[in-house]
């Protein structure tokens, strides 16, 4: 399976380098829907200049990137293009291999789960067969490599690769079982920007499985390790923290990169949810609704993680979905992120009852994006609620997306518990809706 | 004077007359790229006479139908004119409706304001083409420009005499004026102070030696290149030195990566590197 992918990471490096060259760098690295206030390269320079002349980065509202991608990018900046195309490289190998270590532990479940007996005998039609399992990971590399939201993110040398790129390894980490290099990426991806923190759960539910310690809130064992984790995460997050201190010398890092994430001064225009609220809102209710909308980005984590306590690395992919929906600053790139993960999921399909709507919007609101742009900027005939109202639709469909997901999920779990063919009680068919 | 004001018009483009460009024309705001042609190079002995005609009302002159200006941000530029001591005398004349409210509210010294009709008055034009359709001039300008074509550069007439033209009979609305932030008595300001007049020159026969300052000149010879912008970039001190983060930083971040290294991976690596 190597030779495919290394024929695949050829490729997706031809594209990118070509594209490199053209003149769609520029144009799409001013777009506001690849590049956001936290990613943009031109800030990334922007700061380093600031910073050869004297001037703390941070000082005005032009930075917003942590300090270790300062320390990065100091050396790295001639040879940006070859970072971003490898952070790309990293994540796509990283989630093969996750994907191809999951599918061997799936499998192995099954397995069990069928010596055990524990499979109705009407539904061995949903029993997966290695032979299916076995292009998942390189299907996963490349609709992370080949999507063309990733490579417009990567043209435009955003630092959301580079996210990605550790949001990928702590999976990686996580699905091989190795909890410490999983509580030091999760530090790094929550220091990076906040949000992954609700990637806890699912971390400390799978490792928990992987260690055959009992999900259960009155054993000692689970709390342990817990606090195991706690610590580790806690304590990594606390070095790196002090660490960034010890670069620039003070703590205004904190402010413009945390403060920046929580408090949406930025209101530009995005394919997020916050703008266009936060441009019309009263300054009395201000504070109220960017509570609200933080919270409900943490919101989820909860619920999810007791519906799915037995399937934690489909709890990572709606959380990485909850996230790169709800954030305050999303680009398209978070967006590639839960896609790539789109085919270890795909014998879902026969359950899945919205792929042609969401597609079909998803493909539609992309293409609208820069015409309405257009439109409103520098045409002038319309307003931002034609741009909002294609964001809203983009959300719309997304979310859509990740419930249908969750609904094809939840269901073939069902009848691999209770059988295929359902039947009421007076032996007609029955129909499960998802409540 | 006048030579100015017609080399001025000429180089003025129609969308460029707005009340920004007109304010920094005065005020001297202008961007460095700004060539000389389009500035207004007065001192502190300059004489400015300002014409402004057009549609107007109780405190503001409308600029190309899309802006206004109003007598407070005029007062005001007049004001910043005082203080860069932008001119020495500044005579202000407005033909518009409600022209004397543009120049109520001006508070800085030497100005002398001519207005076409009180507040609450409106200035008429005066004859119309019935050819075209469109009146051609203004009452007050028609009556004004007639009294100074008998006003040639050697005249004696003084601001009295101006402040009579156009009588109520002749322009429908009472003409005002307002002297009172006015230095010199109107009666001894002539009228070729603001409109174009003959310069003095005293000939002299005796020789002035000027040696002993080009001695002390020559000591910083400046060349006009090196008076331009470019030559301080090229002449600068040299660049200071990057920014570097701090060795302790690197330190640090390597120790720790190399800690997490050979925790997960195990010791035994180490006796393969070393």
């Amino acid at each position: 399976m190597e030779a495919p992918l290394t024929l695949l990471m050829v490729v997706a490096v031809t594209i990118r380098a070509a594209l490199f060259r053209s003149s769609l760098v520029d144009l799409v690295a001013e777009r506001v829907e690849v590049v956001s206030p936290l990613t943009a390269w031109k800030r990334v320079v922007e700061g380093l200049a600031l910073l050869d002349l004297g001037v703390s980065p941070y000082s005005g509202d032009v930075f917003h990137e942590t300090p270790l991608i300062i320390y990065l990018f100091h050396f790295l900046v001639d040879y940006a293009e070859i970072t971003f195309m490898l952070a790309d490289v990293i994540t796509a190998v990283a989630l093969y291999m996750a994907v191809k270590d999951y599918n061997r532990q799936v499998f192995r479940k099954q397995k069990f789960a069928l010596e055990a007996d524990r499979y109705p005998p009407d539904c061995l039609e949903l029993i997966r067969s290695p032979k299916e399992m076995y292009y998942v990971p390189l299907k996963v590399a490349m609709f992370y490599l080949l999507n063309p939201f990733t490579i417009l993110s990567c043209v435009a040398k955003s630092t959301c690769g580079l996210n990605n790129a550790v949001i990928a390894l702590f999976i990686l980490s996580t699905i091989k079982g190795n909890v410490l290099l999983s509580a030091i990426f999760l530090s790094l991806a929550t220091y990076q920007s906040i949000y992954p923190l609700t990637l806890c759960a699912p971390a400390l539910l799978y490792l928990m499985q992987r260690q055959y310690i009992p999900v259960n809130f009155r054993r000692v064992s689970f709390w342990w390790f817990v606090v195991q984790y706690a610590f580790m995460y806690l304590g990594s997050l606390f070095v790196i923290i002090c660490l960034s201190f010890f670069l620039l010398g003070s703590w205004d890092y904190l402010p413009s990169v945390y403060g920046f994430i929580l408090s949406v001064p930025d209101l530009t225009p995005n394919i997020g949810l916050f703008w266009y609220f936060f441009a019309e809102m009263f300054e009395h209710f201000r504070l109220f609704f960017l509570c609200v909308f933080q919270i409900n980005v943490f919101f989820y984590t909860i619920p999810l993680s007791i519906k799915l306590k037995d399937h934690p690395v489909f709890l990572i992919f709606m959380q990485l979905a909850v996230i790169s929906i709800f954030k305050s600053y999303p680009t398209v790139g978070d967006l590639a992120l839960y896609l790539a993960f789109l085919p270890v999921w795909s014998h879902l399909h026969r359950f899945l009852r919205n792929i042609f709507l969401v597609s079909c919007v998803l493909l539609a609101c992309s293409a609208l994006f820069p015409v309405l742009w257009h439109l409103w900027i520098y045409a002038g005939s319309a307003n931002s609620n034609f741009y909002y109202a294609i964001t809203l639709l983009f959300n719309v469909a997304q979310i859509l997306l990740v419930s249908d997901y969750f609904y094809a999920f939840l269901r073939r779990e069902h009848h691999l518990t209770y059988g295929l063919y359902l039947k009421r009680k007076d032996g007609s068919e029955a129909t499960l809706v998802l409540k | 004077c006048s030579v100015l004001l017609i080399k001025m018009k000429q180089r003025i483009r129609r969308k460029d007359v707005t009340v920004e460009n007109f304010l920094r024309v005065l005020t001297g705001r202008l961007p460095p790229s700004t060539p000389r042609s389009k500035r207004l190079l007065s001192d502190d002995r300059s004489n400015i006479l300002i014409y402004l005609t057009g549609h107007g009302g109780n405190g503001f002159l409308k600029f190309q139908d899309s802006e206004e200006i109003s007598n407070v941000e005029l007062a005001d530029a007049f004001e910043q004119m005082w203080q860069k001591r932008r001119y020495n005398e500044l005579l202000f004349i407005i033909d518009t409706c409600q022209g004397a409210s543009m120049y109520e509210r001006f508070y800085s010294p030497n100005l002398m304001a001519l207005a076409s009709s009180q507040v609450g008055e409106d200035s008429l034009s005066h004859q119309p083409d019935l050819a075209i359709g469109v009146h051609l001039m203004d009452r007050y300008t028609f009556y004004l420009l007639e009294f100074l074509e008998d006003i040639h550069p050697a005249s004696k007439t003084n601001m009295n005499d101006l402040f009579k033209v156009c009588p109520k009979s002749q322009c429908v609305s009472t003409p005002g004026h307002r002297t009172n932030l006015f230095l010199r008595d109107p009666g001894s300001v002539l009228i070729t102070d603001f409109f174009g007049s003959v310069r003095k020159v005293e000939i002299t026969m005796e020789t002035i030696n000027f040696t002993d300052h080009v001695k002390q000149l020559q000591k910083e010879t400046y060349s006009y290149v090196d008076q331009l912008p470019v030559s301080e970039i090229i002449h600068q001190k040299p660049k200071q030195k990057d920014w570097h983060p701090p060795d302790g930083f690197i330190l640090g971040l390597w120790t720790l990566i190399l800690l997490v290294f050979f925790k997960t991976y195990g010791i035994k690596h180490l006796k393969h590197i070393f």
